[in-house]
């Protein structure tokens, strides 16, 4: 089982991001080789659903992270590898007994450059080996894996070889049998190892660099989840917030007043949890949760005219495709900012109440839910003993407002948008403008 | 001083983007040629701000939609040309005969394929001046608007030129002699090259003049006919949206003493789509093209603002309801300034607490109607903020798209009635949709 998303939630958490905008992912791209960020990508696209994978994924970056270890190796080796393993032409084989006196002369006045990617994919790939031999004894993470791949009776000349500098002609051809054809699956699972290992020191860098940490998965039965000092890795001085989610509060309903950063909380909600089912550190100071079958958020929704949707039903059809994941017995994540924005108030307050109590009853899923109703949630406290009323405060100061990013328990009322707009100065713009065609002149 | 409008509103109008679906873009790139192309995105980029410009632009494609011809030229031929022309070269004749002279004994002696692209693009050239000649002789553009006329007759000038008498046809170039062929590749790439790629530009522009109005004859659109800045006025009959098949026109009329519309309806009646197909309309209006409209006449603008889908920009630290702020903000100096503009608000303030946005939402409405040289169409659902502003202006017209409830399913008009609505269906379009049984059905309950 995988854990699943969509679309729009990687859009809303910017898991991959646009063209020109720092994604989550660009977040974690330190990899040496292209290799680990191929796998990289992977834990990207396929995050995990299964508790033991992502322990045990989470616990070796961990491990690097704990014992901080760089990575080894020259990076560069790699593509020089990579781009002479390419060619698997039996033509190009070197022998040692053929090599012609023209080819030696030619040799001699410019070196042909099909011997030089060879030449170059060799001497990379001995020097690895050679640190990875030294490396893997180093290291608990793969060590058995790689050392009974370095066991092999074929490799031993190359691990032993102790030439200084240039590789001579004899060697090159003689190693390239081995590499190249005649152990190349050997190479091949050997280097994907290493791949592994970029991947984990990589990450495991980052995580050290910013402070993430590293969250436990703990099986789907318990539907649990505490957050301890959550964050948005891409805000600057980030207000840390806690927040546990359990089968008596599983819908945590955020009130707050505009601005005061209830999307980014929800923001950093997902991409914690999203980055914990990849197994990978999340910008937290302390995780565990229950793994769920799927996470949907629904924070920026367009309207799509293309398809003769409205904003409302967008909204609608968003909650239907929730509902029907919902009805199949998955446990879910979903994030709702502003639900039903997109229509009048009497109806949005209707819709939310029905809406939450309908999501309240299913105990085995977590729901966050942000809005403006508030006359919504203190319905809704009367009813459902299961739903978390937490707020994001907004405090007065000579009459500006400042917020304090952190959560607070209960429902707000707080509302400074004619505030904003008054100091935005939006009408004295319009006022002390010149229109070309007044009133006046309109008779 | 041109007609602006910023990325917000190309992206709301879903205007430009060659490879977005469903943009008004992809409706009109219909031409063969990449230069037609070229020029196409041209005028979306730069729509005028000129009446008399504007006008003589959209003479073109009406005499051309009232007169239809066929742009018989394929892409790929015409690019061909182009390419042979652009290769470039000059010099005197010898130089050119000994060059192509040395190609021609490089093929027979090693295969070389130079001597065959000249080859190629000699009989690609014969043949192009052919159609053209056919073409230009066919068109009589001699009582066509003033534009298409030059272009025309420049073309002909190019055409009746001394020097491209006598051209053999296109099948013969084959068998030239190396040095006829020689002649023909001087005469071309240098002597001619000037007015041969001019002529290339006039058969980009005839090609995009005749695939624009080839598609509003298709779509029945119309050409809107455009007044100076201080008439003050959009007047349009059957307004729709470009993009829809089947769409429901609707009228609208903005002057000097109604110049806001208050848009009220429920969701789904189609008050983004009608604000929509104002803005392409007066968008493309403003570039000389056909519209989606009936007898529309306007005085210039200096621009188009809107505000549809504001998305949040948390790079910046904004909240959605900030992204408003701003955006209005924005908007708010450029009407200041004494711009005249058409500006569309959908759903103003949608991003924060009911009674923020009912104050919000009549103070900002006040405050702008009265730019009186501007045009206003705002939508909300804050229906309560009507009932005030009604009482107050007298220059807002009031303006709903209805519901029809047939037993309990919403049928929607999508024809603007004059008052304001308290329709609202949101909780009947859930119940329609059967969501809370949805969730009933599965999982874990206790």
């Amino acid at each position: 089982m995988r854990f699943t998303t969509d679309q729009q939630t990687l859009e809303d958490l910017n898991i991959f991001g646009r063209h020109g905008v720092d994604s989550i992912y660009a977040l974690f791209n330190r990899t040496y080789t292209r290799g680990g960020a191929a796998l990289l990508e992977d834990c990207f696209r396929y995050p995990l659903a299964d508790v033991e994978k992502i322990n045990q994924r989470s616990g070796h970056i961990r491990y690097f992270a704990e014992a901080a270890i760089g990575f080894p190796f020259r990076p560069e080796a790699f593509d020089q590898a990579e781009m002479y393993l390419a060619n698997e032409d039996e033509r190009t084989k070197l022998s040692v007994g053929e090599r012609s006196l023209m080819g030696k002369v030619s040799g001699l006045i410019a070196e042909d450059s099909e011997y030089k990617t060879i030449h170059r994919g060799v001497s990379a790939l001995v020097d690895i080996l050679q640190i990875l031999r030294e490396f893997a004894d180093r290291v608990d993470v793969e060590r058995e894996v790689i050392i009974a791949l370095l066991a092999e009776p074929a490799l031993q000349p190359l691990l032993q070889d102790q030439h200084k500098g240039k590789l001579p002609f004899e060697k090159v051809a003689a190693y390239d049998i081995i590499l190249r054809f005649r152990h190349r699956d050997i190479i091949r699972r050997i280097l994907q190892r290493i791949y592994q290992l970029d991947m984990y020191i990589s990450v495991a860098k980052v995580a050290r660099d910013r402070g993430f940490s590293f969250a436990e998965a703990l099986p789907k039965e318990r539907h649990f989840i505490r957050l301890e000092g959550v964050y948005h890795p891409q805000v600057k001085q980030a207000v840390p917030n806690t927040l546990d989610i359990t089968p008596d509060s599983n819908v945590i309903f955020l009130t707050g007043a505009n601005m005061a950063g209830k999307s980014t909380f929800m923001k950093s909600l997902g991409i914690a949890l999203f980055l914990a089912h990849a197994g990978l550190p999340v910008p937290a100071a302390k995780m565990v949760f229950s793994v769920r079958d799927a996470i949907y958020t629904t924070i920026n929704l367009p309207d799509d005219l293309g398809m003769g949707a409205s904003h409302f039903y967008a909204e609608v059809l968003r909650v239907k495709k929730m509902a029907r994941e919902l009805s199949l017995g998955k446990s879910l994540f979903v994030i709702f900012d502003e639900l039903f924005r997109g229509t009048n108030v009497k109806d949005a307050y209707e819709a939310t109440v029905a809406l939450t109590t309908a999501f309240a009853s299913r105990r085995d899923s977590m729901f966050v839910i942000s809005t403006h109703i508030i006359e919504a949630g203190e319905v809704l406290g009367e009813r459902n003993p299961n739903i978390s009323f937490v707020y994001l405060p907004t405090r007065l100061r000579e009459g500006l407002p400042v917020y304090t990013y952190t959560l607070e328990k209960g429902i707000t009322a707080d509302r400074h948008g004619m505030v904003i707009i008054q100091n935005e100065g939006i009408l004295d713009i319009l006022k002390n403008g010149k229109p070309k065609l007044t009133k006046n002149e309109t008779v | 001083m041109s007609f602006s409008a910023d990325k917000q509103t190309t992206d709301d109008l879903n205007l430009l983007g060659k490879y977005k679906p469903g943009s008004v873009y992809s409706l009109f790139n219909t031409v063969k040629t990449k230069g037609g192309e070229r020029l196409l995105d041209e005028l979306f980029r730069s729509p005028l701000s000129d009446h008399r410009a504007i006008n003589s632009r959209s003479d073109i494609f009406r005499y051309l939609s009232a007169n239809p011809v066929s742009f018989p030229f394929t892409g790929g031929q015409i690019a061909l040309v182009g390419d042979y022309l652009g290769m470039g070269g000059s010099g005197n004749g010898l130089a050119m005969a000994v060059s192509v002279g040395r190609l021609r004994l490089l093929e027979t002696a090693v295969n070389d394929k130079r001597y065959a692209v000249i080859r190629e693009g000699v009989a690609a050239t014969v043949g192009f001046l052919q159609d053209c000649r056919d073409f230009i002789g066919r068109f009589d553009a001699a009582n066509a608007p003033a534009l298409l006329t030059g272009k025309w007759m420049a073309a002909r000038t190019i055409l009746d030129d001394q020097r491209l008498k006598g051209l053999p046809v296109q099948q013969d170039v084959g068998t030239l002699s190396w040095f006829r062929l020689a002649a023909l590749h001087h005469l071309f790439m240098s002597v001619l090259q000037d007015s041969l790629t001019r002529l290339l530009d006039i058969l980009y522009h005839l090609d995009l003049y005749i695939a624009v109005s080839r598609v509003a004859a298709e779509k029945g659109f119309s050409y809107a006919h455009a007044l100076p800045e201080e008439d003050y006025i959009v007047h349009a009959e059957e307004l729709r949206h470009p993009c829809l098949d089947k769409a429901v026109g609707n009228p609208v009329l903005l002057d000097r003493h109604r110049n806001v519309i208050f848009l009220t309806g429920a969701n789904m009646a189609g008050k983004s789509t009608f604000m929509k197909s104002f803005g392409i309309a007066l968008y493309l209006a403003h570039m000389g093209f056909p519209v989606a409209a009936k007898d529309m006449v306007f005085s210039v603008k200096d621009g188009i603002y809107t505000s549809i889908n504001v998305p949040d920009n948390l790079s910046m630290g904004y909240s959605h309801f900030y992204a408003e702020v701003q955006r209005v903000k924005s908007i708010a100096g450029s009407v200041g300034a004494s711009k005249s503009l058409l500006v569309i608000f959908d759903e103003l303030f949608k991003g924060t607490n009911v009674k923020d946005a009912y104050d919000a939402t009549l103070a900002i409405t006040a405050a702008f109607a009265e730019y009186r040289n501007c045009a206003f169409v705002i939508s909300t659902h804050i229906i309560e903020v009507g009932e005030v502003l009604r009482g107050k202006y007298d220059n807002l017209q009031f303006l709903y798209l209805p519901t029809v409830m047939e037993g309990r399913t919403p049928r929607y008009t999508y024809k603007v009635t004059e008052g304001i609505t308290s329709d609202r269906h949101g909780m009947m379009i859930i119940e329609q949709e059967g969501i809370l049984d949805i969730i009933a059905g599965g999982g874990v309950h206790h």
